[in-house]
C-alpha cells in the first residue's frame, strides 16, 4: 500500500470519527483545565535508542537525555544561554575561556560532581576509543585543565566565540567519569546516571521509559513526581492517546491536524524550528553548477502557497540561510522571491538547454517532504524546467549523502546547532562539511574567520556578506522554516524549545492544579 | 513406529534446507539494500569514521568471510550483535517475543473461540438470516485493512466510548483491541471456511446414516460432521498464525505494541542486518514447527492420512 493512500485513509478516520469525539470530551473536561496529576506522560513518534547522551543525536532521544544530564551551559526555549552545571565563564585569554562549577550538585546515586566529571566527560566525546557519536561537535578544543573541583579551563585551538553554545547542545550533556569507568559504557546506558532534574527508573523498549523526579535538583524539583515517555508511532493513535487524556503531551503533530488538536482540552504549542528545510543542491552536476539556473529554480518556487496549503499556515517563508531566531539574521531582507516571468529570463539567460533537474525526495523522513517536492516539481515546470522527482528511501539518502552522489537536489532539513550562522551554514556549506558541493573562494575566507572572530561585529558583517554570496549562489533552495508542533493538554504550562530538547525543569513545565 | 520416525527425520531434513535457505537469502538481501553505517552516524561525520565503524562492525570483510561467519554463528544459535542496540540480537529479539506471544497468542485464542461456533452456526442454520448477517460481517472483516479497523477501534471504543486505552502494552485493557484487530482477518476466514467444511459435511453419507439411526442434531453435528470437517479447518487455523504473525507488524505500529513485528520494521530501516536475520529465522521455525504439529494432527484426526 502506498505511503499516500495510507495517509489519506487515516485522514478519513480521524476525521470521521475524531470530530464528534473531541467534540463530547472537551464538553466534559473544557471547564476544569486544571489536573490532579503528579505524573507528565508525553508521547513521541519513536522510541529512545540511546540514553547515553554521547551516543545519539536524533530528537526522540535528546528529549530524554537532556532532563537525565545537565550540560555546563543551557539554552532555555527562548534561545537565550542560561548557566547549566557552570554558573559563570569568562575569557581569560583570546584561547583561554575559564568555567566556575555549581558548587554541592550531586550525581543521582550520590557522588559529587566535579570538574574531573566535566572534563572527562568533553574529552569522552572525542576520544577515538570512546567511539562517541558526536566526535565532531568540540573540535575547536585543544585541551582541558581542572586545576580545582570547581574550576574548568578550556583551551581552543583559535578564538572560539561558539564555545559556550557547543557545551549547550548535543555532546555537552556531562557524565559521572567515576560511575562510567567502573560499570563501563553499556551498562552506563542501561542505568543511566546523571545531576539532570529526572533519574532514571526503567525502559521497556519501543513501549515506554519512566523517569522519577530528582528531589535534590539544584535548579528545584520539578512540579511532578514522574516523567513517563512513551512511543507511538502511528498519528491518529498518538492524537487519540492525547484526546483521551492518556499522555499529556504528543510530538510531531502533522499541520493538518492542528485545528483538530487546538480545541477543547487540547491545544497546540509550536515552536519556529531552529532550522530550516531546504533543497540542498548538487552543484557539480549541470546544469546546477549555473548560478542563474539555481537563481530561476529558486525564484519558481511560490513559497507563500506552499506554507498556506501544505503547512496551513505553520512556517515562514525564509530570506537566506541564516534561520530566524538565530545570531546574525537579518530580519529586513525580503522573504525569497516567487516571479516566475524573472525566473523564465533567468534560465534564457543561462542558456539552459532543457537538461533534467531531478529532486532525490524522501517520503516522510522530513514532514511533508514528497508533497513539496511533488509542488515544486509542478512550479518548475511551470516555467519550462525540465524537473522530475525521484522517491528514495531514507537509508538510500542517507548513503547518497554519504557518497556526494546525489543527482541534483535532496532534502536536508539543517539544525541551527549554535543559535548561530557557524553552526548551519558553516557547518554544513564549509569546505569538507557534509553538503560540500560548491566553492567560493569570498565564501570560504569570511566563513573561517567568522568562525574564530570575537567581533560580533565583524561576524556579523561576514554573515551578511555570506548571505550575499549564498542568494547568488543558491548552494541550498531554501523552502521554509517550518514550526514544530506539539499537543498539549491545557492544564500543564510548558513552552517547547525550538532546538528539539524536551524542557521540564522548574522555569519550564508547571502542572495547572485545581 | 518406525514409519513415524522416518516421517520425522525426513520432515527435520526438510525443515534445516528451509531454515539455510531463509538465512541465506536474508543475508544476501539485507546486504544488497545498503550501507548501515551512514544511518548510525551524524551527517557530518568524517569519512574515516565511517571507516572506522565499518571495520567495528566487519562489514569491511569480504562477502563470502561474512557469510561464513554468519553461518558458523547461525549453527551455535548466535545471530551477532544489534548494529543499533549494540547488544546481542537474540537478547535484543527475546526482549520483544513475549510482547508479540501475547498479542499472537491471544489474538488467535479469540479467532478459534469465535470463528469456529460461529461457523458451525452458519452452516446448520443455513439461508437463514442468521447465517446471512455473520457472513456478511465475516466478509467485511476479511476485506478491512488492519490498520484501518485498528483506528477504527481506537476512534470507536477507546476515544468515543472511553471504554479501553488507545494504546500501549499494560494489562488486559490494553491487550483486547489490537488482538481484535489482529483477529479479525483470521475470525473471518476461519468462520467462512468452518461454513463450507461443516456442509460439505453435513451432505455426507455418514452424516445421512447417523441421522437415520436416528442420533441428535447435537450428536450428528459435533461427533460426525465437526470431526471430519476438522482437517480444513485445522489447517486453515494454523496457517492463520502465519498471518497473525505477519498482520502483527501493523497492528503493533497502530496500537505503539512494542513487539517484533514493529522491531523487525524499523530494523530493515536501520539496516540492522542481525535483528532482522534472528526474526526472519525464528519466524520461520514457528512456521515449520506450526506445519509439522499440523501433520502430526492430520495423523491423530484420520487415520487415513497415517505412515504406513
Amino acid at each position: 500500500m502506498s505511503g499516500l493512500t495510507r495517509r489519506d485513509l487515516l485522514k478519513g478516520a480521524v476525521a470521521l470519527g475524531g470530530g464528534t469525539a473531541v467534540f463530547h470530551a472537551g464538553v466534559e473536561r473544557v471547564a476544569g483545565q486544571t489536573t490532579q496529576k503528579r505524573e507528565l506522560a508525553f508521547a513521541q513518534g519513536g522510541d529512545i535508542s540511546k540514553f547515553d547522551p554521547h551516543f545519539s543525536t536524533s530528537s526522540n532521544d535528546i528529549r530524554v537525555s537532556f532532563n537525565l544530564f545537565d550540560n555546563l551551559v543551557t539554552r532555555y526555549p527562548d534561545g537565550k544561554l542560561h548557566p547549566g552545571l557552570a554558573t559563570e565563564w569568562k575569557v581569560t585569554a583570546p584561547t583561554t575561556y575559564s568555567f566556575k562549577l555549581r558548587q554541592g550538585v550531586r550525581w543521582h546515586n550520590g557522588d559529587p560532581f566535579t570538574s574531573a566529571d566535566a572534563k572527562y566527560s568533553i574529552e569522552r566525546t572525542y576520544d577515538p576509543a570512546a567511539k562517541t557519536m558526536v566526535a565532531t561537535v568540540f573540535g575547536t578544543i585543544d585541551r582541558i585543565e581542572a586545576p580545582d573541583a570547581t574550576t574548568l579551563v578550556i583551551h581552543t585551538k583559535k578564538p572560539d566565540p561558539l564555545l559556550a553554545a557547543r557545551l549547550a547542545f548535543y555532546g555537552g550533556q556531562v557524565v559521572p567519569k567515576k560511575y562510567l569507568e567502573s560499570v563501563g559504557p553499556d551498562t552506563f546506558n542501561a542505568k543511566p546516571i546523571g545531576t539532570g532534574p529526572v533519574r532514571f527508573v526503567s525502559w521497556t523498549k519501543d513501549d515506554r521509559a519512566v523517569l522519577e523526579a530528582n528531589p535534590d535538583y539544584w535548579g528545584g524539583k520539578i512540579d511532578v513526581d514522574r516523567l513517563i515517555v512513551r512511543s507511538i508511532p502511528e498519528v491518529a493513535p498518538r492524537i487519540a492517546s492525547l484526546q483521551k487524556g492518556e499522555v499529556d503531551i504528543i510530538t510531531q503533530l502533522p499541520p493538518d491536524h492542528y485545528e483538530r488538536v487546538n480545541t477543547g482540552p487540547t491545544q497546540v504549542r509550536g515552536a519556529l524550528y531552529a532550522g530550516l528545510y531546504v533543497l540542498a543542491v548538487n552543484s557539480k552536476r549541470p546544469p546546477l553548477d549555473n548560478p542563474l539556473v539555481k537563481q530561476a529554480l529558486s525564484l519558481g518556487i511560490d513559497r507563500d502557497l506552499i506554507v498556506k496549503e501544505l503547512w496551513r499556515g505553520r512556517g515562514v517563508v525564509p530570506n537566506g540561510p541564516i534561520a530566524k531566531g538565530d545570531n546574525h539574521y537579518e530580519g529586513s531582507l525580503p522573504p525569497l522571491a516567487y516571479n516566475p516571468r524573472d525566473a523564465r529570463e533567468r534560465l534564457k539567460k543561462g542558456n539552459y538547454k532543457n537538461e533534467e533537474i531531478i529532486i532525490e525526495t524522501t517520503a516522510g523522513y522530513l514532514a511533508n517532504d514528497k508533497p513539496m517536492a511533488e509542488a515544486v516539481v509542478a512550479m518548475w515546470r511551470d516555467i519550462g524546467v525540465n524537473a522530475r522527482a525521484e522517491v528514495v528511501e531514507y537509508s538510500v539518502r542517507a548513503q547518497k549523502n554519504r557518497e556526494k552522489s546525489f543527482k541534483g537536489l535532496f532534502w536536508s532539513d539543517p539544525t541551527s546547532t549554535l543559535g548561530d550562522p557557524d553552526g548551519m551554514m558553516w557547518r554544513l556549506l564549509g569546505p569538507g562539511g557534509p553538503q560540500d558541493y560548491w566553492r567560493h573562494p569570498r565564501f570560504d575566507e569570511l566563513g573561517a574567520a567568522a568562525r574564530s572572530s570575537v567581533d560580533e561585529k565583524f561576524r556579523g558583517e561576514a554573515y551578511r556578506e555570506m548571505t550575499q554570496i549564498f542568494l547568488e549562489n543558491f548552494p541550498w533552495v531554501p523552502v521554509i522554516q517550518p514550526y514544530e508542533d506539539y499537543g498539549v493538554q491545557r492544564y500543564v504550562e510548558w513552552t517547547p524549545n525550538p532546538n528539539q530538547a524536551f524542557e521540564v525543569r522548574r522555569f519550564n513545565l508547571k502542572m495547572r492544579r485545581a | 513406529m518406525r514409519s513415524v520416525l522416518a516421517f520425522l527425520g525426513w520432515r527435520l531434513g526438510r525443515a534445516l534446507v528451509v531454515l539455510w535457505l531463509v538465512s541465506t537469502v536474508v543475508f544476501v538481501v539485507m546486504r544488497l539494500s545498503g550501507d548501515p553505517v551512514p544511518l548510525l552516524l551524524p551527517p557530518d561525520a568524517p569519512h574515516s569514521e565511517i571507516l572506522r565503524v565499518r571495520a567495528e562492525l566487519g562489514l569491511d570483510r569480504p562477502l563470502p568471510v561474512q557469510y561464513a561467519i554468519f553461518i558458523g554463528n547461525t549453527l551455535r544459535g548466535d545471530f551477532g550483535r544489534s548494529i543499533h542496540f549494540r547488544e546481542p540480537a537474540m537478547t535484543v529479539v527475546a526482549g520483544y517475543l513475549g510482547a508479540t506471544l501475547e498479542l499472537g497468542l491471544t489474538a488467535f485464542v479469540i479467532a478459534a473461540v469465535l470463528a469456529i461456533p460461529i461457523g458451525l452456526l452458519s452452516a446448520v442454520r443455513r439461508n437463514t438470516a442468521l447465517d446471512h448477517v455473520t457472513m456478511a460481517i465475516a466478509l467485511v472483516g476479511q476485506a478491512t485493512p488492519t490498520f484501518f479497523l485498528g483506528i477504527l477501534f481506537i476512534l470507536v471504543i477507546s476515544l468515543k466510548a472511553g471504554l479501553l486505552p488507545t494504546s500501549g502494552r499494560g494489562d488486559w485493557h490494553n491487550l483486547l483491541l489490537p488482538a481484535l484487530t489482529l483477529g479479525a482477518f483470521t475470525i473471518a476466514s476461519v468462520a467462512r471456511l468452518t461454513r463450507s467444511a461443516v456442509l460439505e459435511s453435513l451432505a455426507a453419507d455418514y452424516v445421512r446414516t447417523a441421522r437415520a439411526k436416528g442420533l441428535t442434531e447435537l450428536v450428528v453435528v459435533t461427533k460426525h460432521t465437526l470431526r471430519n470437517a476438522a482437517l480444513p479447518i485445522i489447517t486453515i487455523t494454523a496457517l492463520q498464525v502465519g498471518t497473525l504473525l505477519g498482520g502483527a507488524v501493523v497492528t503493533e505500529s497502530v496500537f505503539a505494541w512494542p513487539g517484533i513485528g514493529r522491531l523487525c520494521v524499523q530494523s530493515i530501516y536501520n539496516r540492522d542486518y542481525p535483528i532482522v536475520q534472528c526474526v526472519v529465522f525464528l519466524s520461520a521455525v514457528t512456521f515449520i514447527v506450526i506445519n509439522l504439529c499440523v501433520d502430526l494432527l492430520y495423523g491423530v484426526l484420520d487415520p487415513r492420512v497415517r505412515p504406513r
